[in-house]
Formats: C-alpha cells, structure tokens, sequence
C-alpha cells in the first residue's frame, strides 16, 4: 500500500529515473527470453513441417504397437496413452518400495554409525562412503546384472531355490529372469474377516485411549503399544477363523517347461533391481541425514534430558528424536523425491517406467517432441506434489519461536 | 614445578574390545552375529579380488576403458594433456598456498602448510586407483605408446615443481592465477586443437587480464583510463586471435573423446559453462524485478523437477530440431548443452543459499558508502557469498560426475559403457561381466570419495575461518 | 537501557549551529499497512547533533534510513545540502556520497582487511590513486586510535575496535552528514566509552550528526538538539537541558520515567 506523493517532485531525466529503469529492465529480460524461445520453437516447428513430423498430439490415441515387457495383461493394441498410465504406474511402485526400503536402512544405517559397538559404527561408514559414491546407474546395472555372476554371492545359471526348511515349498524361485515370492490366495468368505478386524481396530483405538487416559490420572506405566498389539492380534485370531480360514498360501513353482514361474507372487527382476540399487543407494544419502539430525540435537538438549533423570532410551525417545526428526524431515523428502526421479534409470534394466516406455514408444516411431513433453510434465507433476507434501510437513515442524 | 597431571588409565586390550564390542548384552549379541558374517564376506571378497577374479577383462582393455575408442596413435595428446594439467594444478595450488600464507601473516597468525603426505593421504582413494592403473599396466602387453609410469610420474613431478615455483611474493600472486587458467585451457586445447576457432577462451582470460592490470596511474581523468583499459583488453584479444590463426593446428574435437577421459572432461565442462548461467539465475531469482524473478524461478523448478535423463533425450530428440535446419550439432554436444542447462538450475539454488546467507547489513554498508549496484555485487557480495559456497559446489561436480554415467543410455561410449566394447571381444563375450563392472564402479567411487573428501575438508576450513 | 553504565562524556558547547542541511517535509514512509513515519518535519543545521531518542519500534531507524534511501520514503520531501531524494538514481548516488553512516551491527566487509575495508569506496567511487587512499585512510585510524589494526581482519577484532573502524570507513568519503544508527547498542559496557568518545571528538570537529542511540549521557552532553520519537511520530523537540528537565508532553515523561 502506498500514499499518493504529497508534493510533486521534479521528474528527472528517464535514463536515471528508478521507476523507469526498473520498468525497462524487465521488459527487456523478458523480450530477450522470449526471442529466444521464440527462435527455438519457430525452428522446431518448421523443422517438424519439414520433415512431416505430426505436431500434434492424436498419436496419443493410436495403437502403442509394441509388447511391455513382463506385463501380459497389456494389449499392443492399446493407445498409447494407455502406456502412459502403465509408465506411470511402474514409476510409482518403484518409487514406493524403494522409499520404504531406503526410509529402513538409512535409519538404521544413520543410527548404526552413532553406536557404541566399534564394529557396527565402521561397518555403518563403510556402508555409507561406498554407496553414495558410486554413480546409482552403476548399481542398477549392478544388480541387474552381474550380482549373481561372482564371487560373494550364489552363482545363477538357470533356476535357482531356496526351500522353506521342512517341506517341498519355495520361499524363492529364481528362473533366468523372473522371480517368484510365496503369495496369499483368498476365499469368498474374505469380507467377514476383514469386519471383524475392523472392529479390533476400532476397539483396538479404544483401548489406547483408554490406557492414554489412565496414564495421565494416575501416572501408572500405560503399556499401550503392548495392548494394542494383543487386541490387534486377538481381533486377526478372531475373524480368521469365525470366517473358516479365507486365506491360503500359494508357493512359487516351475511350470511344466520349466520356462515359466508359476503360482505365488511374481516380481520381475528389472524392478527388483531398480528398486534396491535405489533404496540402498538413497539409504547412505538419508543414513548421513539422519547421523547429522541426531549429532545436531545431542549437546545441550541430552544434558538437559541428563538433568531430568530421564533413562537412555526415555532421552531418545522424548527429547532427542523429536528434534531430530523436525530437522531430519525435509531433507529426507528431498531425497524421496531424488529416488523417484531416478527411477527413470530403467531402461538399463527393461524395466517398464515412464522413461523406458517414452524411449521405446519414440523409437516406435512416435513422435519425440509430444512424448518428451508429456513425460516431463508427468515428472514434473511427480515433483511438485512431493515439494507440497514437504512444504505441509515443514509448517506443521515449524517450531513456535519468537 | 610440579604440575597436577591427570590420572592416565592406560586400557588393556581387553578392556578395549569389551569397551567397543561387549558393552553390553545385546552390543555383544551384535557383535557375534556381525563379526562372522563380515569375515565371511570379506573372505569371499578377497577371494573374488584376489584368486577368483578373472581381470584380464580389464586388463587388456586398460587403455580402452580409460580413452575408448580416441584415436591410439593421437594418445600423445593426452598424455600432454595429463601433464599440462598437473603442472596448472601444481602452479594453482601453490598459488593459494601463498595467499593463504600472507593471509594468515596479515591476521598475525601462524601459517600451517599442509604436507605432501598429508596430501596424498587425504586422496588417498585417488592415489590406490592410480596404483591400481599402474599394476594392470605393468602387466597389459597390449603396447602402449608411452610407459604409463613415467606419464604418471611426469604428471606428480610437475605439478610438484609448480606448486614449489610458484609460492610467489603478494605483488605477482595475480600471475599464478592467471598462469594457472592459461595451462588449463592450454591442457584443454593441446587435444582439442589450436585452430582459427578456438581463440575465444584463451582472449576472453587474457583479455580481462589487460583489462585489470594495465597500469593507468599516469593518466587524469577517468574516462581516459577507461579508455587505456579497453584497449589493453582489445590489444591481448587481437594478439591471443592472431597466434590462432597463425598456429591453426586442429585437433581431436570432443566429438571423438570417450572412456574414462570423455567422462571426466564432459563433467568439468559442464560445470565450467553451467558456472555463469547458474549465477545469473540466481541473480535474477534475488533480483527485485518480479519478471525476473518469476522467469528465473519457472526455470529453476522445472528443470529441478524432471531427471536429467528427460532433458537428456530432450537433446537426443529434440534439440537438433530448436536449431535452423542444416547446422550438425554432434551427440556428445547435445549431451553437454543438457547436462549444462541441468545443471545451471542446481547451482543456481546453490549461489542463491549463498546469497542469502550474507546479511543483508553488507549490502546496506556498500549503499550507505554510495559504491554503485555494480561495485557492490563484485567486491562486496559475490566474493563473500561465493567462498561460502564452494563446498556445496564440489558437491554439484560430484553429483554431475556421478550423472555422466547416464550418458550410457542414450548411447555415448563413456566410462561406463567401454564395458560393452569389451564384452563384444569374442574373449570376454558373457564372461567377468562382474569385473569389469566392479573396475569401473571403484573408478567412479576412486575420484567421487576424494573430491567428497576434500568438499568435507574445505567446509570445515570455511567454518572455521568464519 | 541503564543510564548508570553511561559514560561520562563532555563536549565543546561553543559550537556554532549553521543553516539547514537536511530538510524533512512531511515524510511518511508504511511497510505494508503499517505506518512507520507520520508526518515527519524536521530541519538540521551544519555543525548540528541532533539526538533521536524513543521506545524501540517508535520509527527512530527507519527515519535515518529514509535520509540515505536505504527505505524509500512514501510521500514528503527530503533534501540533503540541496540535493532532494527522488527517483533519480544520480541524486541518490550523490547524497549517499555525502552522508556517512553507522550500523548498529557495524557492517564491516568481513573479507577485506581494516585498510581494504576504509579505501574500498574512496577508490571505487571517487577514484583516488591507491597509495593516497591508503594514506587518508590511516591517518583516520589514527584518528580513531587504531592505526596498528591496519592489516587484519574484521573478525580479529573487538566490537568497540570494528565500530571505530566502520566510523572510520565513513569518514573516508568525507561526507558532510553523518548518520549513527544505535552504534554503541550491540557492545559491550566497557567498550561503549571508546567509540562515544571518537563520536564527541567528531562533533566537536564540526560533524554534523543525527545519532539514534539510548545512551542519555550523550544526548545529555553533546546534542544540541534532542528529538523524542514515539509510534512514528515526532512527540517533542528540544535542547538537552530543557528536555531532561522539563519535557512537556505526558508521552516523553513516561519513557523518561521508564529508562532513567
């Protein structure tokens, strides 16, 4: 808000007038920006009319033309926006598990490399300067394809199994590429099960409030993790059998040309690959967040804690963690979103994201402009809803300070 | 005088593993279950490096994986290029160490040099891949041009003359700096050639040397000295352009580099020219002007926002397009223009912490002394905020090293993918797949480890002196 | 804001107010909707200090910041030795060149030396051979009572010592207005009397100062002038004497009452 000039000033001359400048100034950055988008894009154009290259985007709703790899239900029929969802499905999944692996092993590799136990801080260290320096392609490629080739680990020829001990099942079956995890098959009778463990969980809520409740008046030890767990399980108990045992375990096998894995839960091998390369490689990046979030709280705040009589494990749990996860969170959302983006490496190993499926439908003969494009904005759109997420996190840690 | 000393409890060995392994119940239970797995492996590990192993994969294919397929009988030029740039690396360093030297005189401070051994051993993941080099060379009967030894050798002992030569005194401290940016873009062009077109870089230092340094003491009034500079600087840029064209002596241009060279080359020269945009993005992110700042900003986020693989098919596909038709722009170009447009956003948001963590009392302090815009941002903001900022940039270069490797996909022959030349050889065809990915995985880990060391190095110097 | 830690400072009361240097008609300066300064008019002569005294948030800063343009002012008219602040960057430029200033947190240029830190404008902006700056610029820490700290580094030093660097940066643009914005206010007690007693030598050399501080024995001793601020509002005026003594407005005696 500003108030009108009360007196007239003399206008100096407009090569020195502020206003004037600052008005000239940015006109100028923005017709310089735009004659050079301008040139760029009036040159893509022309070009692509040169060559009869579509600019438009209907090719969209043509045929993809081409089989995605380990994916049978999908139809080369099928439009290619139809590929496009597929891509993004895949991207997320990786993107997912390889969150959830690398959020377990960066915590316990960063706590790790504050312990006590000699051996475990270097193996820690060890762990974290080797994998954050090793470019992750490598490490994709690595366990995508020469893990299994060397030294250290089982050599894989053709199928390879690991038995449940005591019986004839698999607990993994390993066929060239494909791979198969023990899965659950269900029954008809599967609802009443899963009311019945909904009502645990409600009663289960209960229960701990209930123990909060009785915490806070008399001061007594809650135990709510305890009985919440026993309800829980009492709940599960409950509804697996009053539904008459609606889940059956299915265990991998070979077909009968021992060609195919059949049975159990199948994963391929690309995204296995993709998916711990990153989730190891991210890990050493959130290891370290995590070890220098813990450092960076320790000092003074465990003294006070000292102070206070509280036990080791009461120190961490009320007083350290807190503020190190406040500190600890947005940078490892950052590294979330790193991970997600290289997922887009799998094309290494044939794995069917985004990025692979764009290079392969461009090589298709799709046209390379509108994919590129629609591939970015995908990610893009990856991009910002995690930069959301981070920014609702960051105002709900904002500490209440002066 | 007896002074009260401390109780010294000297621990025995066994209290050291108890202290450090056997705590208590569950550090002990750790230990035992970590202490055979960890043996295990290392065992099997020994094994795998040492007897299993089949290295000749490597071996042979030495001088593949580190100048694939550039021209073997133009390796000269790059062994004149490992020795130019150990003698600017020598000449750079030792430059630093004496402005650090008079620096620390000028505060009455003692000045603490650090050794050669300390040296080499903050490196010394570096010095282990260059022994590794070594040892496969010794016995790789492929003949080479030049024994690797004395080039390694020639390398270490010129960049030690250099850093001895030039601890110079205050008054000529300018000169190794400048000397040192001489070498390396001399370093850079003894491969890339000395023809009628490359002038440019070599004008542009020299240029601005005459532009800074010619002496105008003599001369009354401002406008005149500004003149005298100009043409100083014009002057070295018509010199440096006619030593071009009077030379003209091409070379092997960036398009025929692969292996581990192309890989080291395309990350410092996208660092190199990603430098300058990023500063202006982060200028023009801070700037007061809200069109700048908006374009600035939608720049930054989306390029932060896509993999640099996108933007790397974007030149694949696309960039040959956004330029008039005719005019060849070669894969390995394409490649380094998007991996310098990608990287320009990420130093941008480096420069731009940078800037904010001066206090903005400084600019005011340059304002309130009426030094122009201009002066204030060269002698006042970007040295301070630029110091701040070069650890987090050696990290930006690790990063960007590390990111070369994805020039695999879109099917350049650098470091990582000599490994498929190698496995095509009718010798190695399915076979020591696991070796030669493991070489060039201590490869990249051998220079990224060192330079992460070195940024940590840098940071605690840089908080220290604050 | 404890008048007992003030040192005792005394200085020549012969000095001879000229006519105005700096002129301030009706200048109103918001930040968003809040109104820093109202209806601010004010006049200082040569030779004159004038003291700005207030509760903290009262617009004392902000008022001298608007006389450089380190804040835009709104709406009014400044004008320094003749020259008023406009948008013309040529007028701002030139009245920078002539009012010196001197920050709370002193501001030094932590990657320069002393020496570098005083000749850096002298030879960006007036374009002075190096050795002459260099000259000016020690016999100015003389001045100040530094001249052996020449080579080092801000942070080498203490706080008294780098704010009588930052006064000695300032006056190497020999500027004919000096601005003192709460320069003792971020030191120590023991070294407040270091850098008050350069300021007095100052004044008594004929500076013409506007100085925000809450050191009352300076106001008391070496103003000629005392300005009282309130909620960005000039409440009373007045010489020392008169002010400490007699304040009339209801305003100036409680913050007299609460800090005396």
């Amino acid at each position: 808000m500003t108030t009108p000039q009360t007196t007239e000033q003399a206008r100096p001359p407009f090569w020195r007038d502020i206003r004037v400048i600052r008005v000239a100034g940015q006109i100028g950055a923005v017709v310089v920006v735009f004659l050079i988008l301008n040139w760029l894009i009036s040159n893509l154009i022309n070009n692509m009319n040169r060559l009869n290259i579509s600019t438009s985007f209907d090719y969209l709703f043509g045929p993809t033309n081409f089989q995605i790899p380990y994916d049978p239900q999908f139809n080369p029929r099928s439009p290619v926006w139809e590929m496009t969802l597929v891509g993004v499905k895949n991207t997320f999944l990786a993107g997912f598990f390889g969150i959830i692996l690398a959020s377990i092993v960066g915590l316990i590799v960063g706590i790790a490399r504050l312990s006590e136990n000699w051996l475990v801080a270097r193996l820690a260290t060890v762990y974290v300067e080797f994998f954050r320096n090793i470019p992750p392609l490598v490490l994709i490629i690595f366990f995508g394809f020469a893990v299994f080739t060397f030294g250290p680990f089982p050599i894989l020829s053709e199928s390879w199994e690991v038995k449940a001990p005591g019986s004839d099942d698999n607990l993994l079956l390993i066929n060239n590429d494909r791979w198969g995890v023990p899965g659950v098959t269900q029954d008809g009778s599967v609802a009443i099960f899963w009311a019945i463990l909904a009502v645990g969980i409600v009663a289960a809520v209960l229960v701990w409030r209930w123990r909060t409740r009785n915490f806070d008046r008399t001061g007594q030890p809650h135990h709510r993790v305890l009985w919440v767990l026993g309800v829980l399980i009492i709940a599960f108990l409950i509804g697996f059998f009053a539904s008459g045992q609606p889940f059956d375990m299915s265990w991998p096998a070979l077909s009968e040309n021992r060609r195919q894995v059949v049975g159990g839960f199948e994963v391929n091998w690309g995204f296995l690959s993709i998916t711990i390369a990153l989730g190891l490689y991210t890990a050493s990046h959130i290891g370290e967040i995590i070890r220098g979030s813990i450092l960076a709280v320790h000092g003074g705040q465990s003294e006070a804690a000292n102070a206070l009589a509280l036990s080791a494990f009461q120190r961490y749990r009320f007083v350290v963690l807190p503020q190190a996860m406040r500190i600890a969170v947005p940078p490892t959302i950052n590294q979330f979103l790193n991970l997600v983006k290289n997922t887009s490496l799998g094309t290494a190993v044939s794995f069917a994201e985004l990025t692979a499926l764009t290079k392969t439908s461009i090589g298709n003969g799709r046209p390379a402009f509108q994919s590129i494009v629609i591939m970015m904005g995908i990610y893009l759109a990856f991009s910002l809803i995690i930069s959301l997420i981070l920014n609702i996190v960051n105002r709900r840690l904002q500490l209440v300070s002066r | 005088m007896t002074a009260a000393s401390p109780p010294i409890h000297r621990e025995t060995w066994i209290e050291q593993v108890k202290k450090n392994l056997f705590r208590n119940w569950w550090s002990g239970l750790i230990t035992v279950v970590l202490l055979p797995t960890t043996g295990y492996l290392a065992y099997r590990a020994f094994k795998f490096f040492f007897i299993n192993g089949q290295w000749e994969a490597v071996q042979v294919n030495l001088t593949l994986f580190m100048q694939g397929t550039f021209a073997r009988d133009e390796q000269w030029r790059l062994i004149a290029q490992i020795l130019i740039f150990g003698l600017a690396f020598g000449v750079g360093l030792g430059t630093a160490s004496g402005a650090a030297h008079d620096r620390a005189d000028d505060a009455g401070l003692v000045f603490k040099r650090s050794s050669l051994a300390d040296t080499l051993k903050r490196m010394w993941s570096l010095v282990a891949f260059i022994a590794l080099l070594l040892f496969f060379a010794s016995t790789d009967e492929t003949g080479n041009l030049i024994n690797p030894y004395l080039v390694v050798a020639g390398g270490l002992g010129l960049s030690f003359v250099g850093y001895q030569a030039f601890r110079l005194p205050r008054r000529l401290r300018n000169l190794g700096w400048l000397l040192t940016m001489v070498l390396l873009v001399l370093g850079f062009q003894v491969v890339s050639g000395f023809d009628a077109e490359s002038w440019v870089p070599l004008s542009l230092i020299l240029g601005s040397a005459a532009y800074a340094s010619v002496p105008t003491e003599m001369f009354d009034t401002a406008a005149t000295r500004q003149a005298v500079k100009v043409l100083a600087a014009l002057g070295a840029v018509a010199v440096v352009f006619a030593i071009y064209r009077v030379v003209d002596a091409p070379g092997i241009g960036w398009d025929e580099w692969s292996g581990l060279h192309l890989t080291l080359m395309t990350s410092a020269i996208a660092i190199v020219l990603a430098f300058p945009l990023g500063l202006l993005l982060a200028l023009a992110r801070r700037s007061t002007l809200p069109a700048l700042r908006l374009m600035a900003t939608t720049y930054i986020e989306v390029i932060r926002g896509v993999p640099l693989i996108t933007l790397l098919f974007m030149g694949q596909f696309i960039l040959g397009f956004m330029v008039p038709a005719g005019t060849d722009l070669s894969d390995i170009t394409r490649a380094i223009a998007a991996m310098t447009l990608f990287t320009a956003a990420y130093v941008a948001e480096i420069v731009r912490g940078g800037l904010q963590s001066l206090p903005s009392g400084q600019t005011e302090a340059g304002q309130a002394l009426g030094l122009a815009p201009p002066t204030i941002m060269r002698r006042i903001v970007l040295p301070q905020a630029l110091r701040a900022v070069i650890p987090a940039m050696v990290g930006q270069f690790i990063s960007l090293f590390k990111d070369s490797s994805l020039l695999f996909i879109i099917g350049i022959t650098e470091f990582l993918r000599v490994r498929t030349l190698v496995h095509a050889q009718a010798a190695f065809r399915g076979v020591a797949i696991a070796e030669t990915l493991v070489f060039v995985a201590i490869g990249y880990w051998a220079f990224a480890f060192a330079m992460s060391r070195e940024s940590q190095r840098l940071e605690r110097r840089l908080r220290v002196s604050r | 804001m404890t008048t007992e830690q003030t040192p005792e400072v005394f200085a020549d009361a012969t000095r001879a107010v000229g006519e105005a240097i700096i002129e301030l008609t009706d200048v109103d300066k918001f930040f968003g909707d809040f109104q820093a300064l109202k209806d601010i008019n004010m006049n200082v002569g040569r030779q004159e200090v004038v003291v700005v005294i207030g509760p903290s948030g009262s617009g004392k800063s902000t008022l001298i910041r608007c006389i450089n343009r380190l804040e835009k002012h709104d709406a009014g008219t400044i004008i320094v030795d003749g020259i008023e602040l406009s948008e013309d960057i040529k007028n701002i430029q030139e009245i920078r060149r002539e009012t010196g200033m001197v920050f709370q947190q002193f501001n030094l240029f932590p990657h320069l030396t002393v020496i570098d830190n005083i000749t850096l404008a002298p030879r960006q902006v007036r374009h002075y051979p190096k050795d002459q700056a260099e000259e000016e610029a020690m016999a100015l820490l003389e001045r100040v009572g530094i001249p052996e700290q020449a080579r080092k580094y801000p942070g080498q030093l203490s706080g008294g010592q780098q704010q009588r660097v930052a006064i000695a940066r300032s006056l190497a643009m020999k500027p004919k207005v000096m601005l003192f914005d709460e320069p003792t206010s971020a030191l120590d007690p023991e070294m407040i009397k270091e850098v008050l007693d350069v300021m007095v030598e100052l004044a008594n050399g004929g500076m013409t100062m506007i100085v925000v501080t809450h050191e009352m024995g300076f106001a008391r001793n070496v103003a000629n002038r005392v300005v009282f601020m309130a909620d960005g509002q000039i409440v009373e005026v007045g010489p020392p004497e008169h002010f400490f003594t007699n304040p009339q407005e209801d305003r100036t005696k409680l913050f007299l009452s609460q800090i005396l």
